[in-house]
């Protein structure tokens, strides 16, 4: 059976998993391990007046309680956002002060102000309970357009009127002439709810100072160790590089949360120093409710413009974004140019012009999760379009078709330059599994039963593998977005290859293996993914925005070219043929048209060997490669979902999710299409279910599981998944990301779909049954 | 969260309200109270277990009464800190008005939760307010006609 | 302190222990079975589902003392050596990602077929939907568990 690209082979990584052996951060433990609990405010805006830690430091068994004070004191660095965006008038972004244990003011609910250091985890709790924190409450805010309005409190001194920033792209004046001149212009209020990423896995760390090396080292939760090193030692200065080593063993899911350095990584690590113990902290499900940047929670209005012949003539758009208490890492970038860059859609719009304000309010940090600003780009246009095509009495696929992007590359008034796509064969596709020709008679059999079925569609395009350095710096980004990767050919021809992306599900070991295994044409097991240790590889950027098959991939195939440079030298010298002539199949090394060859095995111990190596060359054979994308790459296609409602109850079934989409390259099937059901479902969540709720005092109130509807079995529905592809002309395999796509295309799917069966446009995500009764009582 | 109610007491006004002012009596009748102390004619301390859905805690909390109006009318204004299960904090405007031999109190609350209490006990607040309201003045009638609740 | 004793993956073990001390913390501190994981603390997500006496129960919310004698098996000791035909069915039908549900999932599965096969009723994609409630997955959007459970059924 092939192994090779477009092999539908079983991750190699599951074997651990299914039988109870993998191995998070919350398994690691350390000879003598402390526990750490945070103390936090039930409060979501106070002043810290004091703190009264006498009581718990009686307890027997606790260790040190530590404050903010103590923190800063030693010189750890307040927490930072990595994206600088500049207001409109030239005024850079307002970034408030954010220590990891709060000094003086809290402003969440959820905020810390010191540690409990204890011989238990048990222990360590009940004596967070007895540090006495004496607060001054002030008044709060949790809606953002309500943080924006004159007389709301002021969360940090520096950001007047809560504003972060106000910021635009795309020109106003022409967007504003060409929609005065529109033959039929379309307005829209739409909401984007906020949620919380919920992976399974709560965030974990466990921090152990070396008093002899005076050396940290770190067990943590993370999509990108690197990063959270880099972080944690340049602008935390928790320690040098050199003597801080992060390791992200399993990790148990992560759709963005997993990406920030929280304030209890850092607070672990300094509080390892300061007790000389390792210290471990575990977050349960209720801390990781207030603690987890939560993602989304846009307030937009828009007007989009048509010609008298349906052609968009032009888009613009007022959004507020709701940013919490404090900046998160990647915060910035995400309601900007993650978002206002993608209002193009996959349509030809000439006039696109967006406002974008953030807010501060009292809530918990809001930043990346699944997506991270298309979503909202995508929920937007695809709910215009569909709204327009029911104002204008058109087809709703009609109405797409008509403004489709058809010319490649094509540049955007708004950054992006889509370089492939065929947007019309995703919607015929979809449209042919969905069975559109025979919806007319599903419905009318719905009605017989007395029930409203409804259709209803979302072509979305996204900017992922992100991203490339320059284009990203330009833009305001700290970091550069490329990847790097090590191929190591060991004596006995085994390869070990060593990348920056970090795998949390997304089952690299199998995939990444499987193109080395093709190149070379060795068999799957002699080829193993190193990840997640930041003492065994070099650098990487790890893994988020549907990156690392478009860059992570893309690195280890510049090194492996390299190899495959040198393994041809190797070949050549030893069997006396031209370079050119040499060819790698089969586990051999041969002369082309000859019957001259050698084992791959016996190349490897060629180079190590070195006894009849070419001149000049060094021994060895290990080549390392730095890959920065020339571009984003575009994943699109066109998403149906079917729903059947019941008018009595407002109760929706989603009885058909059909998926179309062009990811480019497929490495494994089963594992896209896996990523594809993941994202799907998590839209749906967000469509039908999840919502974060903060009461007018800006506390939460959706704190559990109990309140918080995550999507269940029974929720969601079988789905139907295919591929239409064009290949991505920008990296050497050709691929484009299928992480995000599913939670990026889905929900304007299911609101469209709803909203069609109910025959009223009036309905906000989440679409529970409460709502959607609601909606059809108002309709009536 | 607001409530408001009505209830008769089978006892004259005048009692009605010493025993209102008098930190045995509320004591004794508050479900959960473990310890009250008065440490002024219009202050008072308490400790006050409660139990809301899944989240048990202990509040240390002071009492204010405010608006004194004897024997008619007073607003009663608690805070109460239940450590990490977050604090609870409100007020209720009580007036008695004689009715026969009898006594109406007629009440106004509004109550406010934050922390652990209103991320997990949010949507059973109402319930449990509704039900430690009802069982005070259930305890505070049959105190005042001889019938004190068992302490637990 | 309460003395827990009872028999976990076949073994017999015993631990003197807190008295509240849950099972999955038994399991997972006491005696370091880190494939019982924890995924929230309201008994909703079903990361933590063992057998006790042969039947699905959320350690989470269970006390290890009220077990004393019982028999306990986790997803260490779901097979002997080899795979259970369920563990099979997740891994050839793509049926994890992350794999901090998995555990769970696929105690809860095993239990779900053992006793719809001993109640002789047919178990449907529909009934296992319905039967995962009390399980969340938060990445595979359920589709391919689904087919897992269901390839499995026809092979246990």
């Amino acid at each position: 059976m092939s192994t090779g690209i477009g092999a539908r082979v079983q991750r190699k990584e599951d074997k651990r998993y299914i039988t109870g052996k993998g191995k998070y951060t919350d398994d690691v433990r350390n000879e003598s391990q402390a526990y750490a609990a945070f103390v936090r405010s039930p409060h979501a805006h106070a002043n810290v007046n004091g703190i009264d830690t006498s009581a718990a430091m009686a307890m027997d068994g606790v260790i040190d309680v530590l404050n903010g004070q103590q923190l800063t004191g030693d010189g750890i660095g307040n927490i930072i956002c990595g994206w600088a965006i500049t207001s409109k008038d030239g005024s850079p972004m307002n970034m408030g002060a954010w220590s990891a244990l709060a000094t003086s003011k809290v402003r969440y609910v959820g905020d810390a102000v010191a540690v409990v250091i204890a011989e238990t985890q048990a222990l360590a709790r009940i004596a967070a309970e007895a540090v006495e924190v004496d607060y001054e409450v002030l008044p709060a805010v949790a809606a953002s357009d309500k943080a924006l309005a004159g007389g709301a409190a002021l969360i940090h001194d520096n950001a007047p009127g809560n504003l972060i920033y106000d910021w635009e792209i795309g020109d106003g004046a022409a967007t504003d002439a060409a929609l005065a001149g529109a033959a039929h212009v379309t307005e829209l209020a739409v909401t984007n709810n906020r949620l919380s990423p919920n992976a399974m896995e709560p965030r974990a760390a466990v921090a152990t100072f070396d008093e002899c090396d005076d050396h940290y080292t770190l067990y943590t939760t993370s999509q990108n160790p690197h990063v959270a090193r880099l972080v944690l030692s340049a602008f935390y200065q928790v320690a040098p590089e050199n003597k801080l080593r992060v390791i992200a063993p399993d990790v148990g899911g992560g759709f963005g949360s997993k990406i920030f350095i929280y304030p209890e990584e850092i607070t672990c690590l300094w509080a390892s120093m300061k007790t000389n113990r390792s210290v471990k902290w575990t977050s349960d499900r209720s801390e990781a409710f207030i603690t987890d940047a939560h993602g989304r929670d846009h307030i937009t209005t828009a007007k989009m413009g048509f010609d008298a012949a349906g052609k968009i003539v032009g888009f613009k758009v007022d959004t507020i974004a709701n940013f919490g208490a404090y900046m998160s890492l990647f915060s910035s970038s995400v309601p900007t140019y993650l978002y206002a860059t993608l209002l193009s859609g996959q349509y030809n719009i000439e006039n696109i012009h967006c406002n974008v304000r953030a807010a501060y309010t009292n809530t918990v940090p809001v930043d990346a999760y699944r997506g991270a600003g298309r979503p909202e780009a995508c929920f937007l246009v695809e709910r215009m379009m569909e709204t327009a095509a029911r104002e204008m009495g058109k087809d709703p696929t009609d109405l797409r078709r008509a403004n489709f992007v058809q010319e490649f590359p094509h540049q955007t008034p708004v950054i992006m330059a889509y370089d492939a796509g065929d947007f019309g064969a995703n919607l015929d596709q979809a449209m042919a599994a969905a069975d559109v020709a025979g919806f007319a008679a599903r419905k009318a059999e719905s009605a017989g039963r007395g029930k409203l079925r409804g259709l209803g569609y979302s072509s979305y395009i996204e900017a992922c593998g992100i991203a490339p350095s320059a284009a990203v710096g330009s833009l305001g980004a700290g970091v550069g977005l490329w990847e790097s990767a090590e191929v190591r050919v060991n004596p006995v021809g085994t390869i070990e290859v060593l990348t920056g992306s970090h795998s949390h599900g997304q089952g690299h070991e199998t995939t990444f293996a499987q193109i080395v295994a093709e190149r070379f044409d060795l068999p799957l097991e002699n080829v193993s993914i190193v990840h997640g240790d930041t003492d065994k590889v070099q650098f990487g950027m790890g893994t988020y925005g549907s990156r690392s098959g478009a860059v992570g991939m893309s690195a280890i195939v510049k090194a492996m070219d390299k190899v495959e440079a040198k393994v041809r030298k190797i070949a050549a010298h030893v069997l006396e043929a031209s370079e050119d002539d040499i060819v790698i199949e089969g586990g051999q090394v041969k002369v082309a048209g000859t019957d001259k060859a050698m084992g791959w095995h016996e190349v490897g111990l060629s180079a190590y060997t070195a006894h009849n190596l070419p001149p000049d060359m060094e021994p060895g054979l290990k080549e390392g490669a730095f890959y920065d994308p020339a571009n984003f790459t575009f994943p699109a296609g066109t998403y149906i979902c079917e729903v059947e409602v019941d008018p009595e109850t407002g109760v929706t079934d989603i009885v058909q999710f059909t998926a179309s989409d062009d990811f480019g390259t497929i490495i494994n099937p089963n594992i896209v299409e896996g990523q594809v059901h993941g994202g799907i479902a998590q839209g749906i969540g967000q469509a039908m279910l999840e919502q974060v709720v903060y009461d007018d005092d800006a506390q939460l109130v959706t704190g559990s599981y109990m309140d918080y509807a995550m999507p269940r079995a029974s929720d969601v529905p079988s789905f139907s998944v295919h591929h239409a592809s064009t290949t991505c002309p920008n990296n050497p395999l050709g691929m484009k990301g299928c992480g995000e796509a599913g939670a990026i295309g889905s929900p304007p799917a299911v609101i469209n779909a709803i909203t069609d069966a109910i025959g009223s446009n009036d309905l906000a995500m989440p679409a529970t049954p409460q709502a959607v009764w609601n909606a059809i009582q108002a309709a009536k | 969260m607001d409530m408001s109610g009505s209830y008769r007491i089978g006892a004259p006004r005048q009692a009605v309200w010493t025993a209102l002012n008098d930190a045995e009596v509320l004591k004794l009748c508050i479900p959960g109270c473990e310890e009250i102390e008065q440490t002024s004619p219009t202050t008072m301390t308490a400790r006050v277990v409660q139990k809301i859905g899944p989240v048990k805690a202990r509040f240390n909390g002071a009492i204010e009464l405010l608006n004194v109006n004897a024997p008619q009318s007073y607003t009663i204004k608690g805070e109460g800190q239940g450590g990490v299960a977050g604090f609870a904090k409100g007020a209720a405007d009580v007036t008695l008005s004689e009715d026969g031999g009898e006594t109406v109190l007629e009440f106004e609350a509004r109550a406010q939760v934050g922390g652990k209490l209103a991320r997990i006990g949010s949507r059973l607040i109402d319930a449990a307010a509704k039900k430690v309201a009802r069982q005070f003045f259930d305890n505070f009638h049959d105190h005042l006609n001889g019938k004190d609740p068992p302490g637990d | 302190m309460t003395n827990v004793s009872m028999t976990v993956n076949g073994k017999a073990v015993s631990r003197e222990v807190p008295d509240e001390t849950l099972l999955s913390e038994f399991l997972r501190e006491h005696l370091r079975l880190t494939g019982t994981h924890v995924g929230c603390d309201t008994s909703q997500c079903g990361a933590c589902v063992v057998h006790v006496n042969g039947k699905a129960v959320k350690s989470c919310s269970t006390l290890a003392a009220s077990l004393d004698g019982s028999q306990v098996t986790t997803i260490e000791g779901l097979a002997n050596g080899g795979l259970h035909p369920m563990q099979q069915a997740f891994t050839e039908n793509h049926g994890l990602q992350c794999g901090f549900c998995t555990p769970g999932m696929i105690m809860t599965s095993v239990d779900m077929v053992n006793r719809y096969k001993a109640d002789g009723k047919e178990l449907t994609a529909q009934a296992i939907r319905g039967e995962l409630a009390g399980n969340i997955c938060r990445c595979t959007g359920y589709h391919n568990i689904v087919k897992a459970v269901e390839d499995a059924a026809a092979k246990m």
